[in-house]
């Protein structure tokens, strides 16, 4: 507005505001961000690059970190194999997965105003495991088709749950109980289509379906890779039309936010992220769920922060995927069930925090 | 002038029509409140002003433009809204509730102007609750948090303010403090206030203009000393009362009838019930004791 906040054009320079925020400045631009989101951000950075080594260590045989780096560096190896090959592009597609699966949730909870929503509870990851099971029955088992057939499958699931729950707009709990309904409804489905298929087929179903890493490749890894790449500036939008689709319906809309549009548009990236995570990896349970809370506990926003809910499921998946790998060696253990075996007492957990909390906040 | 007004508004839920073909006109700069008994459409009047509700026929214009046709961000430039019980995200402090309030000035690649920094700190200071700035809002009494919403549409800073019962929940000092705070709104910036009000006398004391509102129709508008008569409120309330000039502001005062008051000289039996007929069923009780039958 005035001249001299354009005298020095290039600049960029950083205020603080009393509300927990800094701000940056360049040019006329400013951006906002929460100081102590960015210092959760960083230390779950640190976390997951820690993590993301034992990965490539730790195994079958064990690599000498020195080893690793030489690895990722192109240099040559003699664990050029067991790194390169079989345990790097595992650990992307996990990495890239747990991502996927900490931001979808934190989306999906944050326009069902529901801690307990989540792409694995409202359907989606149900749709795309009917679709996908339906279609081995079928005979289609190659993976290069199947994750396709997924991502699919949960968006077709969510536009049935919104079309159920819209009634002149979208009301947040009749969403996520419609959404219940759909996802017991298609998991019938798909046990249907199990119990009509031999049994190789069900149990190749059946291991997708608890969500596994074991044997992806690159050739997984890059196209996941890609579609979250071209994803990320949705992302960016989503993270800042939180902060007012967090107040209620009246207040966001005399706040000038189109809710139904908005809501819509972080939906539609919300269930994108989980299916596309759904077709790579398989439902890896309770990471959505997981994920976006312990972020939003741990950085004490209003709103769930988006980037360290991404880190924090990365380093969940990873994680989950390293112990599933070891501890039960020489048998290997899906990752979803490690994720549902921390996930399911933290669910029960939040169901009677909430429950406790609201009847003693209202007194 | 009126920048705000409503032209043959007809506002309905599903099928049942709340407001019938409603003509109001919002006088600029001066505080309207808008009163009538429980299910008058008050509140659903006020929302459709603000465009949380659609009209089901008429309009509500701004500067003679339907609201219907204007981006919902250019309204919330120009008319702040304060819902009856807005509800704060989990844990959210107070600073960065208020700082949402300036959500229509802004942009994603113009997140936190110097406007913003001093709209905030203005709506904080002047609800008083800038002490209060890294308080979680959870933890608040009814009145701070009262003040926080209010200071919240205070940054938004628009012409047109409108309020929805905005002293409900409150007690009598912070209810004066809340109604206080309008005035000097108005009065400091010359900014428009429309306000529904379920106290009458409270009306009648704060409103420059008075809209008496019954079964979804405009019964009386003007001034308070104008429209608040024995006859009115009789009319618009079924309520017999006596109207006197306030002692403190000279505005017209309801007084209701004398309380009931039993029949005369019969004293209270209501605790003469025998326990012996604690057990048995009820209709028995009624019809055998016809001495300590209910008062009701």
């Amino acid at each position: 507005m005035t001249t001299a906040a354009t005298t020095k054009p290039t600049t960029t320079t950083t205020t603080t505001t009393s509300a927990g925020y800094s701000v940056f400045r360049a040019r006329r631009a400013t951006f906002l961000l929460h100081r102590r989101a960015a210092a959760v951000g960083a230390g779950l950075a640190v976390l997951l690059a820690v993590t993301c080594l034992a990965y490539l260590c730790v195994g079958e045989s064990f690599v000498a970190p020195g080893e690793v780096f030489k690895v990722l560096t192109g240099r040559p190896s003699p664990d050029e194999l067991v790194v390169g090959t079989l345990r790097a592009p595992r650990l992307v597609v996990g990495l890239l997965v747990g991502a996927a699966f900490g931001v979808a949730g934190g989306l999906i909870q944050t326009v069902a105003r529901n801690p307990l929503a989540s792409p694995d509870i409202i359907g989606i990851s149900q749709g795309a495991s009917a679709l996908t099971v339906g279609a081995m029955t079928f005979g289609v088992t190659s993976y290069a088709v199947l994750p396709y057939l997924s991502v699919v499958g949960g968006l077709l699931a969510a536009v049935l749950v919104y079309v159920f729950a819209w009634r002149g707009g979208l009301h947040a709990t009749r969403f996520v109980l419609i959404g219940i309904g759909f996802a017991i409804a298609l998991r019938s489905v798909t046990t249907l289509f199990m119990t009509k298929g031999d049994y190789l087929v069900a149990q190749q179903a059946q291991i997708w379906m608890t969500g596994s890493l074991n044997g992806r490749g690159w050739a997984e890894a890059a196209p996941l890779g890609w579609t979250l790449l071209v994803l990320v500036p949705a992302v960016a939008w989503a993270a800042r039309a939180q902060r007012t689709v967090g107040l209620d319906d009246d207040t966001a809309t005399a706040l000038g936010v189109s809710l139904n549009r908005v809501r819509l548009g972080l939906v539609v990236l919300g269930v994108v992220l989980a299916s596309v995570a759904t077709g790579a990896a398989g439902p890896v349970d309770f990471v959505a769920l997981l994920a976006p809370q312990i972020a939003r506990r741990m950085t004490r926003t209003a709103q769930i922060p988006l980037v360290c809910s991404a880190l924090l499921g990365a380093v969940i998946v990873v994680l989950a995927d390293l112990l599933a790998r070891r501890v039960f060696s020489p048998t290997e253990v899906p990752v979803g069930v490690l994720t549902a075996a921390v996930g399911a007492p933290y669910l029960i957990w939040l169901i009677i925090r909430s429950r406790t909390v609201r009847s003693g906040g209202r007194a | 002038m009126s920048r705000l007004s409503a032209r043959e508004l007809t506002l309905a839920y599903e099928d049942r029509t709340v407001v019938r073909e409603l003509d109001l006109a919002i006088p600029d700069g001066r505080v309207t409140v808008i009163v009538g008994p429980n299910a008058c459409g008050k509140s659903t009047t006020l929302r459709a002003l603000g465009r949380l509700m659609k009209p089901k026929g008429g309009a509500v214009l701004l500067d003679g433009t339907s609201l219907a046709k204007l981006p919902t961000k250019r309204i919330a430039q120009q008319i702040g809204l304060l819902p009856q019980t807005p509800v704060a995200p989990e844990a959210i402090t107070v600073a960065d509730l208020v700082s949402r309030g300036r959500q229509p000035h802004q942009s994603w690649w113009q997140q936190w102007s110097d406007a913003d920094e001093r709209a905030v700190t203005e709506a904080m200071e002047r609800t008083d609750v800038a002490a209060l700035a890294e308080r979680n809002v959870d933890e608040l009494s009814g009145g701070q948090r009262q003040r926080v919403w209010i200071a919240m549409a205070l940054a938004q800073e628009t012409e047109l303010l409108l309020l929805d019962e905005p002293t409900t929940y409150l007690d009598i000092a912070h209810q004066v403090e809340v109604l206080d705070l309008v005035r000097q709104l108005n009065h400091d910036r010359g900014r428009t206030v429309v306000v529904v009000l379920h106290d009458l006398n409270q009306a009648a004391r704060y409103a420059d203009h008075l809209v008496a509102m019954k079964e979804g129709r405009i019964v009386a508008s003007g001034a308070p000393s104008e429209v608040v008569t024995a006859e009115l409120v009789g009319e618009v309330f079924g309520l017999e009362c006596v109207v006197v000039p306030d002692p403190v502001t000279g505005s017209p005062l309801v007084v209701p009838g004398a309380p009931w008051r039993g029949d005369a000289g019969v004293p209270a039996q209501g605790d003469t019930r025998e326990d012996t007929q604690e057990g048995t069923a009820t209709s028995t009780a009624v019809t055998s004791t016809p001495g300590t039958a209910p008062k009701r």
